[in-house]
């Protein structure tokens, strides 16, 4: 019973995306990723508008001060289980941004991070492939 | 007895179809788009997916209400799905099984318009008055050319004796008469609306305004309306194939009701038809405005029916 969970979990991924001050390279990225030259839906990925419907965050960008109650709100709205993976170098280590007063990031100061996926922007190779590492790993 | 048993052993056949119709559909899709698609079976990850995932219910929704109207949706709708399929199954009917299932088929959306109202979210709001719109713009010629079926043929509302007439005539009732041709016509012209695929995706706009009624049901409800919505549009499909397009009817003469052969007949004819009116639109085709798809519905299914009906009364 709980195997088939696990595999219903694994294989039905649904993403929601946010942009926590990135400049909109990583998530040209992703909406690459989901392109039909890559289809991150064969691996049962969908895009979802609705932090509720999600089970993957993907988050961009070093957090900044205007966005850091927000993707706290965002990620406690997404119910359990979750799974968090931050998208390019700003998001896993702040790298150019870090120490501003402007920035409060990277990622994983603020809320669990499962996966990191760095590049400046990542392929969307790097992409399917962190999202599908982080699934496998927290629910299995 | 009989007809308790043959709902209770057609519900989960109900549920199995449908969702495989689903996982053929999104597979289609992506194949059209020269994409390699999810698996077929994807329904079914995903609702287990769904039902295992915890609730988050807004401080803003009217709790009872919000909770409840999925169910309902889902129930009504699995319903409706198979009262068609123990018709053809166990040849079980009754009075007036034309208008239950329709009926049924309206109220799964209507229950899922007042949990989503209930959730007290703006998009939500949003997706109601637009769902309540696209509702007035194909019920109506939905309902009409379904009326001018059950009068046009041999007058009966029960499934069955339309089944049977087409079975004796040796013809699928679209193929019979030019005003069968026409309700056929404006019924499968409903269907895209009916299912809200992409052309009349209008009330659930997922770029738009997120699925609009769905936007705050997260887990097991969203579960129960993905079943509602999967479940209602292989109803919709199968009640075409069945009333328009009773395809056996052509093979034998008097067709033999409740074979295996004519019910995989039917499957496939609905599958054709979920293909055509579904998958096809919800590819090539992008979403338009209300006020265009009530343009449309009121200008040309409803011309069709209202014909219909004029030609069925002049004996066509």
């Amino acid at each position: 019973m709980f195997r088939i969970v696990s595999r219903g979990r694994i294989k039905s991924p649904w993403i929601f995306h946010l942009n926590t001050g990135s400049c909109n390279g990583c998530d040209i990225e992703i909406v690459a990723a989901f392109t039909p030259r890559y289809d991150l839906e064969r691996f049962g990925c969908l895009l979802v508008g609705s932090p509720r419907h999600a089970d993957v965050l993907l988050v961009t960008g070093p957090v900044t001060r205007q966005m850091l109650p927000r993707l706290i709100r965002v990620y406690e709205q997404i119910p359990e289980p979750k799974v968090v993976v931050a998208v390019g170098t700003c998001a896993s280590s702040g790298s150019p941004f870090l120490g501003s007063e402007m920035v409060e990031g990277p990622v994983d100061r603020i809320i669990p991070v499962d996966t990191y996926i760095v590049g400046c922007p990542p392929r969307p190779e790097a992409i399917a492939s962190g999202i599908i590492t982080a699934v496998m790993s927290k629910f299995r | 007895m009989n007809a308790a048993i043959a709902l209770i052993i057609s519900f989960p056949a109900v549920l199995l179809i449908s969702l495989l119709f689903e996982g053929i559909d999104r597979k289609l899709h992506a194949r059209m788009q020269k994409r390699i698609g999810p698996p077929v079976i994807q329904p079914f990850y995903d609702l287990i997916k769904l039902f295992n995932k915890g609730r988050v219910i807004p401080l803003t929704a009217s709790v009872r209400v919000f909770e409840i109207m999925p169910m309902i949706a889902a129930a009504v709708s699995l319903l409706g799905a198979s009262i068609l399929l123990s018709g053809i199954l166990f040849g079980l009917s009754m009075i007036g099984d034309l208008i239950v299932v329709m009926y049924l088929l309206a109220m799964s959306s209507i229950a899922l318009m007042v949990g989503g109202s209930a959730s007290g979210n703006p998009y939500s709001a949003i997706g109601f008055s637009r769902k309540m719109s696209m509702m007035i713009a194909y019920e109506v010629p939905m309902f009409i050319a379904v009326i001018s079926v059950a009068f046009g043929s041999t007058p009966s509302l029960a499934i069955d004796r339309i089944i049977k007439f087409q079975a004796n005539l040796g013809l699928p009732l679209a193929a019979s008469r030019p005003s069968m041709s026409l309700a056929a016509a404006a019924f499968l012209l409903c269907m895209p609306a009916a299912s809200s695929a992409i052309p009349f995706d209008i009330p659930e706009a997922k770029t738009e305004i997120i699925y609009g009624l769905l936007v705050e049901y997260c887990g097991p409800y969203l579960a129960l309306a993905k079943i509602a919505k999967a479940a209602s549009n292989f109803a919709l499909t199968l009640l075409a194939s069945i009333v328009f397009l009773y395809i056996p009817s052509l093979l034998w003469e008097n067709a033999p009701l409740n074979s295996g052969i004519s019910l995989s007949l039917c499957l496939t004819t609905a599958l054709l038809i979920m293909f055509t009116t579904m998958t096809v639109p919800r590819t090539i085709l992008a979403r338009l405005k209300i006020g265009q798809a009530l343009k449309f519905y009121w200008m040309v299914p409803l011309t069709l029916s209202l014909s219909s009906i004029i030609l069925s009364a002049a004996g066509l």
